[in-house]
């Protein structure tokens, strides 16, 4: 009798689990010392199903050639100078943001994944973590060299990562990593391998390297092809916890459903930069933030509650709010930058005339009510040589770090204010979410390091604004803050391209 | 039109021209694992083993050169040139027999009045047929487009005979011709046996059948193996319908329970009328599944047949009572009129 042919699950399963030690000489709670502490109850590890079957001989083969074709295209981008090709100077600022704001985050990941694959007793969650760690690895690596290019050529580049760290609006998607690296391994996963990979990621990713295909940037489309291929893997990991989670035991399944409230809500907060960049800072739109929401979150997002639904979870607590803000966000985004551009390491610009008209047409509820007499009003003092520039310090939320300039959804013309006292300190928030998630856990939040407290405090670098800015914060100030008219940027933008003019001329005179 | 046969499990899946295996393969219920849809994520990657296939759209990110070279291609955005037999990475199951697909003549032996919608129709074959209780023919009807599946509702050991349980669909040519047409003596070209809907005899859980309609033939075949066999695990059988009427074998169950300790009958009726002084449960079947196993399912297997809401409703109660995918199998009855069900899937279940 010729032996049976194995299937692919038991060829991984010989391959890979059944490496699994046994625990003989030590106490399995020793070795894994934080598996129960969050309330999670696993009753049975080998319920875990793999959610892909790959072995690292074939991820090394595999991602080997990703790099290989990858570093082949940035090479042709920077041979064929493929920086002048881009739309125009101003997509150049959401590389920018881009690069400090989120390549960072593929760092934090690649760490959070390390250090909460090593505390689950299951080793199928193990190895999968491991995998989407050194994944995560590589797509930093990998966005700092598709990237770097641009730093030949643009300002604002050159110190994402010491900035990544202090500040102020990256202290928003910086936080969200800190907190769900700082919670327990099995909130980390609802966090970042739910939460984030699976219902959020459409809605960061895709803008960005849709963005990066409509405005000429091929090096980082070519990124994003080859990070889109590590993506399932990441995907489904999310949903197989998800669905480990809730089907281990019924106790898990509230404490997964505040998980899910509160990491939706810190979410959409971060995507908060990507609405903005999606609606002002392409030069060539792919689609409105709010087409884009209604698509990835309320489509796609209410498919996959729709099934959670089965197993008692609900629709994250404020879905409602994030799906009326989908109308303001990116204008009162803006709006905020904006008036803080000074202060922040890209430029930011009114929209002109034909960009207004597009925001209308995208936004008829809101835009022409209420934001459009507020950027022409901006852009006639542009226009007079008074741009304006907010010289105070803007109030933070506790949770999302974000300034508080969010509205009431009732009333988009009432800031939005909540308060919490603790221990006889009062606490602001931007939004009933960010104001329930302190609540619930109000000893982890006091602690937040809040960019405008840090400098009202003396911490960052002195009293003076240019101690703070070109000191603490490494800007150059006047090339990499301020307006997009006037600066440097746009300087060489036009420079590069009446040159190719007049060598065109040249040319043809020849 | 081409076949493409997917193993280890060896379902075919027929693929129209210029159709990607994975579109045809997830319309005709063949599940393969996938995630993005469009060639850029690799989660759908098979390998050929025989045929020639289009490649078409995949990323080189996703599907790498030394896979091309190996002949491994995405479903997604694979196109078959030719017929073709894949490799993907599904599970097959353990009490999967894998009786081969073979053709027979059945004739027409007697028709049977179930209830006012379905009928009994038992055939003799032409050779004996090998199958697993819960499996289902296909059957080719005279001047009608396209086979007709039916589930077997005879057990396996009555291996000459055929029996089916057709509900006539409105206005449905199939069913029309079934009930209106065919007479005693009358042959039809039927195939089988097909489907992964099978007793998992090999694990140790106490067994539900959730029966609806005429979705009562499989778990009917089932159950009859099962007490045939001596098996002495707990065996629950509802039944839905809609009134009295409706409500067919209802003796036949109520003797077996008699007969078997470990075998129970719970038929519901969710609109029954004043006539037929219904003392048994009233509502829908998953109802009458929560109330007989006070909302606890965990510890068993459970087989559910029959039209789609009836699933949908039972795969709910199921999972609130803490039974999941993996214990969970289904055959769901739909017609030419369920078609595309549309809408946005998740990837959170694969089957359900």
């Amino acid at each position: 009798m010729s032996p049976k042919k194995l299937s692919l699950k038991e060829k991984y399963s010989l391959l890979t689990r059944d490496l699994e030690w046994e625990y003989s000489y030590r106490d399995y709670k020793e070795i894994f010392p934080q598996e129960e502490f969050e309330g999670i109850k696993i009753t049975d590890w080998s319920k875990w199903e793999d959610p892909f079957r790959l072995t690292m001989d074939a991820y090394w083969k595999y991602q080997a050639e990703k790099e290989k074709k990858l570093y082949a295209i940035f090479d042709a981008f920077a041979q064929n100078n493929g920086q002048l090709n881009v739309a125009d100077a101003r997509y150049v600022n959401a590389v920018k943001l881009f690069l400090t704001g989120v390549s960072p985050l593929e760092y934090q990941a690649y760490s959070g994944f390390a250090q909460v694959g090593r505390q689950f007793g299951g080793v199928g969650a193990r190895v999968a973590c491991q995998m989407q760690s050194l994944d995560e690895l590589r797509h930093v690596q990998t966005q700092i060299h598709a990237m770097s290019h641009y730093n030949k050529f643009f300002d604002g580049l050159s110190e994402f990562n010491h900035m990544h760290d202090r500040v102020w609006y990256l202290s928003v998607p910086k936080s969200f990593f800190d907190d769900a690296r700082s919670a327990g391994p099995f909130e980390y996963m609802v966090a970042i391998g739910f939460s984030f990979e699976y219902v959020l990621t459409n809605l960061l990713f895709v803008p960005f390297m849709s963005g990066a295909a409509y405005n000429g940037d091929m090096a980082t489309v070519t990124f994003g092809f080859s990070a889109q291929s590590d993506e399932a893997r990441h995907m489904t990991l999310g949903l197989e916890i998800i669905k480990f989670l809730l089907e281990q035991h019924p106790d898990n399944v509230p404490i997964v459903q505040r998980w899910i409230n509160k990491w939706f809500w810190r979410g959409t907060r971060v995507l908060t930069l990507v609405a903005m960049m999606m609606d002002y800072m392409l030069p060539n739109r792919v689609m409105s933030w709010k087409e884009a929401f209604e698509v990835y979150f309320e489509e796609a997002g209410g498919a996959l509650f729709k099934d959670l639904a089965r197993y008692g979870i609900e629709m994250p607590v404020y879905a409602e709010t994030a799906i009326a803000e989908k109308e303001h966000l990116s204008h009162q985004a803006w709006s905020i930058f904006y008036n803080y551009t000074h202060a922040a390491a890209f430029h930011t610009w009114m929209p002109n005339e034909r960009e207004m008209d597009w925001l209308s047409e995208k936004y008829p509820n809101t835009f022409d009510r209420y934001y459009r007499a507020r950027f022409e009003h901006w852009r006639e003092m542009e226009r007079a040589g008074e741009r304006f520039y907010n010289p105070t310090l803007p109030m933070l939320c506790q949770t999302c770090q974000i300034p508080m300039g969010f509205t009431e959804m009732d009333n988009p013309t009432l800031i939005a204010y909540r308060q919490s006292v603790f221990q006889g300190e009062r606490y602001n928030f931007c939004s009933d979410g960010c104001k329930d998630i302190f609540d619930h856990e109000p000893q982890k939040y006091v602690q937040s390091w809040l960019p405008v407290h840090q400098i009202f405090q003396g911490n960052c670098g002195g009293a003076e604004m240019e101690d703070v800015l070109a000191g603490y914060y490494r800007m150059n100030l006047g090339t990499d803050n301020l307006d997009f008219h006037g600066s440097p940027d746009e300087q060489r933008w036009n420079h590069w391209h009446n040159l190719q003019t007049a060598a065109e001329q040249m040319k043809k005179a020849s | 039109m081409y076949q493409v046969t997917v193993e280890p499990t060896g379902d075919v899946v027929e693929v129209e021209e210029g159709q990607s295996i994975l579109d045809a393969s997830l319309r005709q219920g063949v599940w393969l694992p996938f995630a993005c849809g469009h060639g850029t994520c690799a989660t759908c990657k098979v390998q050929v083993l025989e045929g020639d296939v289009e490649i078409g759209n995949a990323s080189p990110f996703a599907l790498m050169d030394v896979e091309r070279d190996e002949g491994k291609v995405l479903a997604c955005c694979a196109i078959p040139e030719s017929d073709l037999v894949i490799e993907a990475d599904i599970d097959v199951d353990p009490d999967f027999l894998g009786y081969a697909v073979e053709d027979f003549e059945a004739t027409l032996t007697s028709i049977e009045v179930l209830s006012p919608t379905i009928r009994g129709l038992h055939f003799a074959l032409d050779h004996p047929m090998q199958f697993q209780a819960g499996q289902y023919i296909n059957v080719v009807l005279p001047g009608i487009e396209g086979a007709r599946a039916f589930s077997i509702a005879n057990k396996p050991s009555d291996n000459g005979v055929l029996e089916l349980h057709v509900r006539r669909v409105p206005e449905g040519a199939g069913t029309g011709y079934l009930h209106d047409q065919l007479r005693v003596g009358d042959s039809l070209q039927v195939s089988g046996p097909y489907g992964q809907f099978f007793t998992r005899k090999s694990a140790p859980e106490d067994l539900i059948f959730i029966a609806g309609g005429s979705g009562l033939s499989s778990p009917q075949s089932m159950v009859l193996d099962l007490l045939e066999q001596g098996d002495t695990r707990n065996i629950t059988l509802l039944q839905g319908a809609r009134n009295l009427a409706e409500l067919y074998h209802r003796e036949l169950f109520t003797q077996l329970a008699r007969q078997h300790e470990n075998f129970t009958y719970v038929p519901a009726l969710d609109a029954p009328q004043p006539e037929d002084n219904w003392d048994g449960f009233c509502g829908y079947v998953h109802e009458a599944a929560v109330e007989h196993f006070g909302g606890q399912f965990a510890g068993h297997k459970a087989y559910l047949c029959g039209p789609p809401p009836m699933i949908d409703a039972a795969i709910t109660a199921l999972m609130q009572g803490r039974l999941f995918e993996r214990d969970i199998y289904m055959e769901r009855f739909l017609t030419a009129a369920d078609g595309a069900e549309g809408g946005v899937k998740s990837a959170l279940f694969r089957k359900i």
